[in-house]
């Protein structure tokens, strides 16, 4: 077991032949990811790593089994390239763009509820169940099987969470990458109660951050609901008010997003908090031998 | 983008919606010749880039034309938050029965637009779990906008009732389609006035538009760049990444926002951060040669901190940016890489020759605690 992705997951690459689809389309077969064709609009009968590209989502299910979605394509073609593979009928989605306009993406998530799909993203590394599926952006070598399930804001937090566990001889079950944006397709309470369903998972750890308040719902879920233990790590401590730390949604306005709500509301939920990324290790070590 | 009061309002007006008469003002002249032509006493409002409704204080009246160029005066020599104003609203004092207030968000947790009013500012809130009675509020639908229904539903909520609700609700729709035209993250009426002839007139308004939206405003692309104060990180934006000054002596770069956010966390627990800067993804090398130079601008740093993920970004490329420029600029700080990723034994092969300290271990504890030893040296 693992959630969302593993050895029967088969990918489409949308934007494959793009300077970042063709490096990443490389870096995830290698991985051993089951990519069995991509999608450019134009560009359909060539190959790309020995992938075969075709014109549109529809052509390429055609002739190629596909159950997953992955996109690579500009932020102001991202909409029009989710529905197409929603429309398509593929169920996931994962969409790896960062500066898609929130309204674009407001409507995209709304359209793959209606549709039962689920969306990863936007502004996520993607999707890894080490050993068995890679999706998306991350340095494959940092992660390895294990019952350890992370759920990270960010990308570059998420390798260095999985990179100390790897090292430490602490597996991952999956990683999810919930995306930076102030609207994720898939929110942490959802998947956080996929960890939970999860019988590979022993506990989950958090990468949190300012901003927003999928920390405080989370905090709340796993208050009433969660039975695996849970760490957290949160970042962005020292952003001054109303500055955007990279990601769109990591912003504090006054006292909304705050470090201290968060903090707060992870407390309340019995959630220990990793002061720095070094502690994360031992918090880890504490829960698994407890869980 | 966050827009000025008086661009907004010209934004609103395309919609339809009630404005109070006036005009932007550059010097008291011109103020003492607005309040002659509107004839009527005046507020005077200094125009600032700031989220929400300023405090009431920065708001002055004027009853004659003669006051109105007084007023200005002493508005346009005043640093506001250490800023000087260059520009000030002058518009037309409204007879006020009701003040209320209208703002339009995303609601993170439900994922669509969130309409809400109240006769209470709304500057705190932005999602519909958390709203306090006192504020009516209706989700949009994505697709379809704010249905005309929904915004009466908001009036009456406000226990409006016959021609003054419908006015109301008009009022609402509007705001929502200026929300929807220009891809706005916040859209408000701070505040609205209703009249004693009761009519609705948005006195006070603000838009943010987007950023991630502005390349289908090619009108407020250019002009966005001009409203980033800081120089520093209005030079990230344009070389494509995002720089936030914190003050400090040590500098960072970061190739993704939540290690960039992990980083400067950690370095305030030794010392002080003189920058955020994260790259997202795509790095070349000119890209980190250009960070570079950036980032040294900073007088007075100590230290640079490079913490650097090959995960979507070819951190080789980087790190060649990065030697040439400690080569042709002859940076002499002490300088510490932590590098981890593919293509992690070609960068940090570069890195070395060029005079950097790598960390090759992951966790960044370790490779802050290097960077703060090498400065005690």
């Amino acid at each position: 077991m693992s959630i969302l992705v593993d050895e029967k997951t088969r990918v489409l690459v949308q934007g494959i032949t793009g300077r970042i689809g063709a490096i990443q389309t490389m870096h995830m077969l290698k991985a051993g990811t089951k990519i069995t064709a991509g999608v450019t609009p134009g560009r359909g009968g060539t190959r790309v790593e020995g992938v075969p590209v075709y014109d549109s989502v529809e052509e390429a299910m055609a002739e190629n089994e596909i159950n997953t979605s992955v996109l690579f394509v500009p932020a102001p073609v991202a909409e029009d390239s989710c529905v197409e593979a929603m429309d398509a009928g593929l169920k996931l989605i994962i969409l790896i763009t960062e500066h898609i306009p929130t309204h674009d993406t407001m409507r995209i998530r709304a359209h793959a509820r209606s549709q039962g799909a689920v969306l990863i993203g936007p502004t996520t590394p993607g999707v890894i169940t080490p050993g068995k599926c890679k999706i998306g952006i991350m340095p494959t070598h940092l992660f390895t099987p294990g019952p350890v399930g992370i759920i990270s804001r960010s990308g570059t937090m998420s390798y260095e969470i999985a990179g100390m566990l790897s090292t430490e001889g602490i597996g991952q079950s999956t990683m999810v990458g919930m995306g930076g944006d102030p609207i994720v397709g898939t929110s942490l309470v959802e998947l956080l109660e996929l960890f939970q369903k999860d019988t590979e998972t022993r506990m989950v750890v958090i990468h949190g951050e300012i901003g927003g308040t999928q920390e405080e719902r989370g905090a709340a879920f796993i208050r009433q609901k969660m039975t695996k233990p849970v760490i957290a790590f949160l970042t962005g401590k020292v952003a001054p008010e109303g500055a955007r730390m990279g990601h769109a949604g990591a912003v504090v306005i006054g006292k909304r997003g705050s470090m201290e709500n968060k903090v707060k509301a992870f407390r309340e939920a019995g959630v220990p908090i990793a002061e720095s990324p070094g502690e994360i290790i031992g918090l880890v070590r504490k829960a698994l031998k407890g869980s | 983008m966050i827009l000025y009061e008086y661009e907004a309002k010209r934004l609103f007006r395309e919609q339809g919606i009630s404005t109070p008469q006036g005009e932007v003002i550059r010097t008291p002249n011109e103020a003492e010749e607005t309040v002659r032509k509107i004839g009527k006493p005046a507020v005077l409002k200094p125009q600032v880039l700031a989220s929400g409704w300023r405090k009431a204080g920065d708001i002055q009246l004027a009853g004659t034309p003669e006051e109105a160029a007084r007023v200005a005066e002493g508005i346009l020599k005043k640093p506001i938050d250490g800023r000087s104003v260059e520009e000030v609203l002058v518009e037309e004092r409204l007879s006020v029965q009701k003040e209320l207030y209208v703002c339009i968000k995303v609601d993170g947790a439900a994922g669509v637009p969130l309409v809400m009013a109240s006769f209470e500012e709304l500057s705190d809130f932005d999602e519909a779990a958390e709203l306090p009675e006192r504020v009516a509020y209706q989700h949009a639908d994505v697709f379809r906008g704010l249905q005309a229904y929904r915004a009466r539903k908001i009036a009456k909520g406000l226990d409006f009732s016959g021609d003054e609700a419908v006015k109301l609700a008009d009022q609402i729709y509007r705001l929502y389609r200026v929300y929807a035209k220009w891809n706005a993250l916040v859209a408000d009426f701070s505040p609205l006035f209703m009249t004693q002839e009761g009519n609705f007139i948005a006195a006070g308004g603000f838009l943010e538009i987007d950023d991630s939206a502005l390349f289908r405003f090619p009108q407020f692309r250019e002009l966005s760049l001009s409203r980033i104060l800081d120089p520093l990180a209005r030079e990230g934006r344009t070389i494509g990444v995002s720089y936030v000054g914190l003050g400090g002596d040590i500098g960072v770069i970061c190739t993704g926002a939540g290690i960039g956010m992990a980083t400067v966390d950690l370095i305030s627990k030794y010392g002080r951060p003189a920058n955020f800067l994260e790259t997202g993804g795509g790095i070349t090398e000119k890209q980190l040669a250009d960070v570079m130079r950036l980032v040294l601008k900073k007088p007075g740093l100590r230290g640079l901190f490079l913490n650097m993920y090959g995960g979507i970004n070819p951190i080789h490329e980087g790190a060649k940016g990065v030697v040439k420029v400690i080569r042709e600029d002859q940076v002499s700080i002490p300088i510490v890489a932590k590098a981890i990723g593919n293509f992690q034994e070609e960068t940090w092969k570069i890195l070395e020759e060029g005079g950097v300290t790598v960390i090759k271990t992951i966790p960044t504890d370790g490779a802050v605690e290097e960077l703060f030893k090498r400065l005690k040296k």
